[in-house]
Order: structure tokens, then sequence, then C-alpha cells
């Protein structure tokens, strides 16, 4: 029995996992995984 | 060398004010916890647990917290950015301002002009000043950041742009109301709307003055403190992004059982749960980044204080959600559990990571060495154990006061009356008076401490100057 | 990309605070306080309950008292009907407190005479032993300002009328903030709905009790009535005790539910065995402690 609110419900909240997975997707890829962890060395020089 | 000529004054200021404003927070609330065990210490009309209660809360929120916010955000953005910060004028005339709203704010709850909105007491005009007070806040902080040096935003940052726009969020929703003279005004939304409002803002109140400003200082001043980086940037993304996205539906945790439609309180108590993995990532994080450092503990009273905060940190997001969950609320709200709960976030994570940045950035303010370091470890310990038995009695207090809440005879009636339950809890609020003064004398331990490094500290010597130690 | 642009970092963090916001914050608006939830016995507060409730406020007895019941078995039983949203509708602020360091007080109204509310104010402890509020008796020297009430009244959009106004002026704050807890929570007429009936025959089951045993009995007589009928059943607020003549059945009806128009509380939450020995105590105890005297 899914009416319009339950199917509302589902959408949203699979929808904000694929939002999630896509973050985490993005953040470990290959292309990003050494890049993005410059900056926890660079502010160790920040003066 | 092109060092920028970074503005020291201005964090240098913000730390003697919020320490001044820290101590009277703890001193009213060993006055208030004094009063609980003896009524006849109450002098109406002024000095009465009713309007000193709110001062307690707000000198620790708005005076202590708040003001390390200032401090540490103004020397963090400007090493971040490698930029001074984008106005001096104006924070000046934030500090300044800053001090004057306190004021006002002591003053105002003093002689009862009061919201009754918890963390949100303030009457309208002292409201309008701490929205000034924000807004010069936030106008300095995001301007620096525009004009830096540096491309990247380091994690830091993020946490502190996040604060400022949730802190302005919530605070002008909650303000909302109508005034009917200088002095009083009525709340735009009315009763369970009212409810609503105030806890989603009471809960994200902590979120973005009390969680997300303390891990930028965490994410900062471990790093710096140990030397080493932070374990990983990959984490905190994950964990930041989560932890802002979640932290505003699970306000009506606070009203689990109330008048408040049921699905909102189903929603707050999910993302209530949730909310243990992007905390935790915090708390991994930092763990992970002392592999290999583990001995500084033991050789550095900087990390002692961050390490055993993060702890606490996870502790309180630990049993935060339990709370939140219906059936173990319908027990222990309404007890001392709950008092018990935000101390151990206020005292032992907040206060240990703001102790820790006061410690990293009084020595090279001043270019002069800590006056003792065996102080701050005396101040560790006082700390520690005050908030230990200051929490661990009243949890004790609140699971024995909800038993004899909940107790029914065979015949289906009360085994208890209200007041055979309240006498009960003398002897452990007399205990939380006592941890109480020990985390009073710790405080000012550290500000002997304090007074000692800026009067008599010997300069820094030269070598010590490394690259995170120049001022 | 977004670490390197703080424009685009702070819209993103404002969308990302703002869904859950509107979620749980917004929406509820369109619910929350309308005709669904609606009350009609529900009234606005009178100016003198209103100034009271500001009392309240300004004296922050939100910081120990809450008002709302939950619906669960001993909140119901200690406190009575479970709160409803709609009896809310006239709170601004609203007062649901979050600790309980002294009882809930959302049913408080119609509890306890007016008389008891004075009493207990000025000197919670001659009522309550072991209490620690502390002592209000001064609010009686403060005047009440017309003025100030009638606008506050103009603004909540409450109905009043020149009369109740003009009463104000030999009211002072005690009057106000015992208006106002009298009027907690007895907009709905849950008192006489949660009266107990009583069917079948009752017995006592403490007929021809000793007066050893009874001794014992006094200490719950101590704690839950001396307070109103004295310490020697002379009575004071509550009428004197001495030689009560009801029936062994008529009066423990009286003490498990109590006299809802007369000020006298039910006591029905302290269990049948405890209200057969409080009717017991009085009635076969105090002949005996007449002898001694």
């Amino acid at each position: 029995m899914m009416d319009l609110g339950s199917l509302l419900y589902l959408g949203v909240t699979f929808g904000l996992f694929a939002i999630f997975a896509w973050i985490v997707i993005k953040t470990y890829s290959r292309k990003n995984r050494d890049k993005n962890e410059v900056a926890k060395y660079r502010m160790l020089n920040d003066d | 060398m092109d060092t920028p000529q970074y503005n020291t004054d201005i964090v240098r200021s913000f730390i003697l004010w919020s320490v001044i404003w820290g101590l009277v927070a703890v001193l009213v609330g060993v006055i208030v916890s004094v009063q609980m065990t003896n009524p006849e210490l109450n002098f109406p009309p002024y000095f009465t647990f009713g309007r000193l209660r709110p001062i307690h809360t707000n000198a620790g929120i708005y005076g202590w917290a708040v003001g390390v916010i200032f401090a540490t955000f103004y020397y963090i953005v400007q090493r971040l950015c490698k930029i001074r910060i984008w106005s001096d004028k104006l924070a000046t005339f934030q500090l300044w301002f800053f001090n004057a709203t306190i004021i006002a704010a002591a003053v105002s709850l003093l002689l009862g002009y009061t919201t009754s909105k918890e963390y949100h007491e303030l009457e309208w005009p002292v409201d309008i000043m701490v929205v000034v007070l924000w807004v010069a806040f936030s106008i300095n902080i995001i301007m620096t950041i525009i004009k830096r040096k540096e491309e990247q935003m380091y994690i830091s940052l993020w946490y502190m742009m996040a604060a400022i726009i949730g802190v302005a969020i919530l605070y002008l929703v909650n303000a909302a109301a109508i005034p009917v003279s200088l002095f009083k005004s009525y709340s735009l939304y009315a009763g369970t709307n009212d409810a609503n409002v105030q806890w989603w803002f009471g809960h994200n109140a902590v979120a973005m003055v009390l969680t997300a400003p303390p891990l930028a200082m965490f994410y900062y001043f471990l790093p710096k403190s140990t030397g080493v980086p932070i374990y990983s940037h990959k984490i905190s993304i994950i964990s930041f992004w989560s932890l802002i996205f979640m932290y505003l539906w699970t306000g009506a945790h606070h009203l689990l059982w109330t008048p408040v439609p049921d699905w909102i309180q189903t929603l707050a108590m999910a993302f209530s749960l949730m909310l243990i993995a992007p905390s935790w990532g915090s708390v991994i994080n930092g763990y992970l980044s002392m592999k290999g450092q583990w001995h500084q503990m033991r050789d550095n009273y900087l990390v002692k204080f961050l390490i055993i905060g993060i702890t606490f940190y996870g502790l309180q997001t630990l049993q935060g959600p339990m709370q939140a969950i219906r059936s173990f609320s319908a027990f222990i709200h309404y007890t001392d559990w709950v008092p018990a709960h935000i101390h151990m976030g206020t005292m032992g994570w907040v206060s240990m990571i703001a102790f820790a940045s006061i410690y990293f950035l009084v020595p090279r303010i001043y270019n002069k060495e800590l006056y003792s370091v065996p102080l701050a470890n005396l101040h560790f310990w006082l700390i520690l154990t005050g908030q230990l038995i200051w929490s661990i009695s009243l949890w004790i207090a609140g699971v024995l006061q909800a038993g004899m809440w909940n107790a029914i005879n065979p015949d289906g009636s009360l085994t208890y009356t209200f007041m055979e339950t309240m006498v009960e809890m003398y002897p452990y609020w007399w205990a939380r008076t006592i941890g109480g003064v020990i985390f009073l004398t710790g405080v000012l331990v550290f500000i002997y401490n304090l007074v000692k490094t800026i009067r008599s500290g010997e300069k820094l010597a030269p070598s010590a100057v490394t690259a995170e130690g120049r001022a | 990309m977004w670490e390197k642009r703080p424009v685009l970092f702070l819209i993103l963090a404002t969308v990302v605070i703002m869904i859950g916001t509107t979620i749980t914050m917004i929406v509820p608006f369109l619910s929350v306080n309308t005709e669904a939830d609606r009350i009609d016995s529900v009234k606005p507060y009178t100016p003198l309950q209103q100034e009271g409730r500001d009392i309240y406020i300004r004296e922050g007895c939100n910081n120990c008292h809450t008002q709302t019941v939950r619906p669960l078995v001993s909140e119901v039983l200690r406190y009575g009907e479970y709160s409803k949203s709609g009896e809310f509708v006239y709170d601004r602020p609203f007062l649901w407190g979050s600790k309980r360091t002294g009882p809930d007080l959302a049913r408080l109204g119609g509890k306890y005479p007016d008389a008891w509310h004075y009493k207990h104010m000025a000197a919670p402890r001659t009522m309550i032993p072991g209490s620690n509020m502390p002592d209000y008796g001064w609010l009686s020297d403060n005047p009440l300002d017309p003025q100030m009430v009638q606008r506050k009244m103009e603004i909540l959009d409450f109905p009043y009328n020149a009369d109740q106004i003009s009463a104000l002026i030999d009211k002072n704050e005690m009057d106000a903030i015992v208006a106002y807890l009298q009027k907690l929570g007895s907009d709905i007429p849950w008192r006489k709905a949660a009266e107990t009936t009583i069917v079948g025959e009752i017995t006592n089951p403490y007929a021809g009790a000793s007066h050893a045993d009874m001794e014992g009995w006094e200490k719950i007589y101590k704690s839950n009535c001396s307070a109103c009928h004295g310490e020697h059943h002379e009575g004071d607020i509550g009428p004197e005790l001495i030689g009560v003549n009801y029936e062994d059945d008529e009066l423990f009806q009286i003490i498990f539910n109590g006299i809802s128009d007369g000020g006298m509380p039910a006591f029905g939450s302290l269990g049948t065995d405890k209200v057969w020995k409080i009717t017991n105590f009085l009635k076969y105890y105090n002949e005996e402690e007449g002898h001694k005297e």
C-alpha cells in the first residue's frame, strides 16, 4: 500500500543516502585521495 | 621574511575577558548549587535560584564559551589564512561591545528581565546587542577568509563558518517576539510551536556554540600541539557535512512525550542516533592522529587536555543519543541525570578544549614560557576530578529519583510521594557542590598560572620559537 | 572545490542547515495550533492570571518546575491527565521546562485552596517539610501596574473588561501568581473524569486496629494532611477533624478522591493501603489522643 506520502518519504530517504554515497565516493576517489590530504600538512606551517 | 603582521592584541584581550566571565560562570554555578541544598541562602528579589541559574548558564555559554570562541577564532583565522584580520577597528568594537553585552545580560537577568527560554533568556534589547555582536564577528571572520592568502581552507575554518551561519539563523528565529516594554516581550510563537522552535534552537545552540567551535579549536590545536598532522582530512570532510546536516533534525528529543507531534519526536530520535557517526568521526580522527605520539599524553600537558577533552566529547555524543531514545527519555528526563549530562559536555569537553587553547596561546602571545607546567597538571586533575564527582553523583541521583518516581504498588498506586523522592536527592546535591568547588579550585589554579606567566614568566628562549611558536 | 571557495561554502552550509530546519521546525507550523488541536473549553488568561504568569517567568519558576504531563502511567497517576497541545495555545512563551526539582505544575489548578498557596508561597517548608523552594512572601508587598497589564492584554489580544483592570489596584503580585497557579491545567474537566468510582461494598481492612498500630500511621498523616488540618487535627486551611463522624467508607472515599469543589486534593495516588491507614488514624486515633491530653 504505497500512498504518495510514503513514496515521498522513501524517495527523500534514498535521495539523501545517494547524496551521502556520492560525497563519500568523491572524497575517497583515486583522483582526490592524495590531493585532499595536502591541507593538513600545510596548516602546520601557517606562520 | 614577509610574515604577515597578525593582530594578537585582540586575541589576548578576548582571552582575558573570557577567563573573567568563565570564573563568574563557575562561581555562580557553585552558589546556585548550594542554594539547592540550603534554600535559606536565597536572597530575594535578586539572588534567588530562579534568577541566578540563568546567569550561570548565560555566563558559561555567552561569556566563557563565546569569549573563547572569539579569542581562538581570531588567532586561528589569521594563521590559516596567512593574513591579518580584515578590520582591527571592528574587532576592537566587538571586544568592548561583547563585555557591554555580557554585563547588560547579567544585570537584566538579576532584575528578572527574562524570556524564560533556556539559553535564550535575554530580553529583546540585549538580544539585539547579541545580534550586533555576532554580525560584527561574522563579517570580520568571513572577510578575512575571503581575502586569505592560502587557497585551501583548513578543517577548522569549515566548522568556524558553519557555526557563524548556524548561530545567526538559530538566534534570530528563536528571538522573534513582540515587545511590550523595554524589559518585556511575548514570544511570536505560542505553546507547542514555541516549544518546538525553542528546542530546535536549544539543541542546535549546543551544536553551533558548544560543538562546532570546540571542534574547530581541536582540529587546529591538536596538530599544533603534537607537531603531527590530523590523521585524515577525508574523514573530516565526511563527518563535518554529516554533522551539520543531522544536528538540525534533533531538537525535539528534548520534547519526547510532550504534545509536540509524534513524527517530529521520532525524527529527532532517529537523527540523534545517527549523529553518533559524525561525532565519533572527529573522535577517531583525533585518536588516530596520536599514532606514535601517545607518549605525548605524558610529556605534553596540552595534548592531555585535548585528548581527554575529545574523549569526553565521545562519551557525551554516546550518552546524548541514548537519552534521545523514547523509553530512556521517559525514565531519566526531568531528573538530575540531565544536568549531569550537560556538565560532562561543558566541563569535560568544551572547557578542556578551551583551557588547552588558552595554554597554547598565552605563551605565544606574551612571548613567555608558561609559569608552571606542574600547576597546569594540577589544574587538569582538579577539573577532571571535579567534573567526574559532579556528573557521577547526579547520574546516580537521576536514576534513583527516576526509579522512585516510577515505582508502583501492587494495587496500582504510586509507592512514593514527590517529596519522598526529592529529599533523597540532598546527599547527591551536596556531592555535586563538592565537585563544583573542586572544579572552581582548578579554575583558580589556572588563573594564578596565567597571571604569573603574564607578570613574571620567562621570555621564550629563541630556540623554542619554532615554526608554530612565533607570535 | 568548496574547500577553496568561501562564498560557495557558506551557501552550501546554509542549505544543509536549512533542510532539517525546514522539515522539523517550519513544517510543523502547518499543523500545530490549528483547528485540529483546538479545545473549546481552553480560555485565554484573565488580566490577573496573565500578570501572575509573567511573575512566574520573572522569578524563573520554570527552572525547577515543568508544566507538561507525559502520557506515562506513573506520571498520570502522580499529576493527572496528560497534557494536550490545545491546552497551550495561549502560552507565550511556553513554560514546559526541562527539570523537575519541584513537581510538575501542569495540573496544579484547583488541587489546593487559595489559602494553601498563600501559605506555601510565603513559607514552603511549613507546608512541605524538606522542600528546598525559596520563600516568596515578599511578592505580597509588590503592587500591580494596571496600565501595564492592560497593555499586555492588548498585545496578546486576550479579552478583558475595565472592571478586571481596575480591580488590579487592590491586588498584589502574590494574588496574581496564585490566580495563575489556580488556572493551570484546569480548563479541561479532567479532575472529575479521573475520579475513581468505587463499585461494590468496601470494607475497612484495619477495622479494630490497636492504638499501637495506629501510632505508626501518624507519620502518613503528618506528611500529607497536617499542613492543612493541623498537627492535632485542630484545623487550619482545612476544617477541624477532631471527632469526624463519617462512616469508614465515606471518609475513605473523601480522602481517596478529594473534594474537587472544596479544595481538598485527592490522595488516591497514595494507594488504598495508606488511605485506609489515614482513615483509621483520623477516625479512631484522635479520640484516644483526646483522652491523653
